[in-house]
């Protein structure tokens, strides 16, 4: 099947489940619950509460569908969101808001190129974002890249790449409005 | 927090918007995010410009397959299915009137369409839909015929200027959506349901409208957005 014929069936389903169907929601899961578990695993680093996450994360999909707007965002884009959120909430509600594992040193930071891009239909999208990048300073960029994955906070990214959390600050800023310029040239 | 004294002030604004979508704020800041979110709507615009733009990112992530045990646990806490969405179409014609989103327009789309239905011979449950946008906003009525073979479907409010062709989609659980024809903006539709479909529609079923190209869906398959959807509901 077609990568349009793909997001039209996502789209499709998540309208059904807006309607009440269980049984689409059933396919969305199917459909996505691979990516999402990935997106909260690397996120909260612990498959236990990454599991719990996911739980929500549909629950909340199901409360949320009848929100979904076909015309304005990517049924997967939306629903990454939702997970991205809801990992990132369960993150910060950490007592003393802690990583459970030691941070990495700031070389291993340096994210690489993102992977092959599994669906088509995104690919254009990410083209355009990756050429946007790399017209930032390599540090910022690396900086965004890294906060999006690990949805780290400004000073934990700052530790990591050990340098003044001013300095962190002023990167991740600049660097997002400099990306947002080049994102809708 | 120590800030950046160096940026504008206007791109302070907007920022804030992408770094909430990035995940650098704390707890707090998102929550205060969160709250400004439902009452202004250029902010909630910019978070969904950053969702989309850098969700992409989410590629670099390896897909990991969860146990087994989840899907039976989210099951579980959702609500069955006939608990979960307001029961009738009055209940909900109240609540897109607590709106007050082109009340009198729907009305008068209803009426209509129930006066087509009342015209023929109830052999069976009549079946009404509307259908909304994700604004909530009513867009269309449509009424199932007591013989089940023919639907109308009328315009409750203004809808569009939109050049593109405008598609109606029977969806039926677990299957792919089925094209039920173009319908009009402006005017009432009358649409015959293809025979193998006649039996179908039933409560369990789904309408949606979509915007296609000129002449329909290429594909057979709805490939524009989705610009309103409703259950089918007995009367």
């Amino acid at each position: 099947m077609d990568a349009d014929a793909t997001r039209s069936q996502l789209a499709a389903a998540l309208v059904r489940v807006a309607g009440g169907d269980r049984a689409a929601l059933r396919i969305v899961y199917q459909d996505t619950c691979a990516k999402l578990f990935g997106v909260c695993l690397r996120i909260l680093k612990d498959r236990s509460e990454a599991e719990d996450v996911l739980q929500d994360v549909y629950v909340t999909v199901w409360r949320k569908a009848a929100t979904f707007d076909p015309g304005r965002a990517s049924p997967i884009t939306w629903m990454v969101a939702i997970a991205r959120n809801r990992a990132i909430d369960r993150l910060r509600s950490r007592t003393g808001g802690g990583r459970l594992e030691p941070i990495e040193a700031a070389d291993a930071v340096s994210d690489p190129a993102p992977a092959a891009v599994e669906r088509v239909e995104l690919a254009q999208q990410h083209q355009r974002l990756a050429r946007c990048l790399e017209e930032l300073d390599a540090r910022h960029a690396s900086a965004i890249r890294a906060a999006f994955l690990d949805g780290a906070t400004y000073d934990e990214l700052a530790a990591r790449m050990n340098v003044p959390l001013g300095t962190m600050k002023s990167w991740i800023r600049r660097g997002l409005l400099k990306l947002r310029a080049c994102l809708e040239r | 927090m120590s800030d950046d004294d160096t940026i504008d002030p206007a791109d302070r604004g907007k920022l804030i918007a992408a770094e909430y979508v990035l995940g650098v704020l704390g707890a707090e800041e998102r929550r205060e995010v969160e709250r400004r979110l439902a009452q202004e709507p250029a902010l909630a615009a910019e978070v969904a410009f950053w969702e989309e733009r850098l969700g992409v990112l989410a590629d670099a992530v390896a897909p990991v397959t969860p146990p087994q045990h989840t899907w039976s646990q989210i099951e579980a806490a959702i609500p069955a299915a006939a608990a979960a969405r307001p029961a009738s179409l009055w209940q909900s014609l109240a609540f897109w009137r607590g709106f007050g989103i082109a009340a009198a327009a729907l009305a008068a789309a209803s009426i209509a369409a129930l006066a087509y239905i009342g015209l023929v011979p109830a052999t069976r449950t009549p079946l009404m839909a509307t259908l909304a946008g994700t604004s909530g906003q009513p867009n269309f009525v449509a009424a199932v015929t007591a013989t089940g073979d023919n639907l109308i479907v009328v315009p409750a409010t203004l809808l569009t200027n939109d050049p593109r062709a405008i598609e109606l989609w029977l969806i039926l659980p677990n299957q792919r959506p089925r094209s039920l024809g173009l319908i009009q903006p402006g005017q009432p539709i009358h649409l015959t349901i293809p025979p193998d479909l006649a039996g179908r529609l039933t409560a369990d079923a789904a309408l949606a409208v979509s915007l296609e190209p000129p002449g329909g869906s290429p594909t057979g398959q709805p490939t524009g957005p989705v610009i309103a959807s409703g259950k089918l509901t007995s009367l």
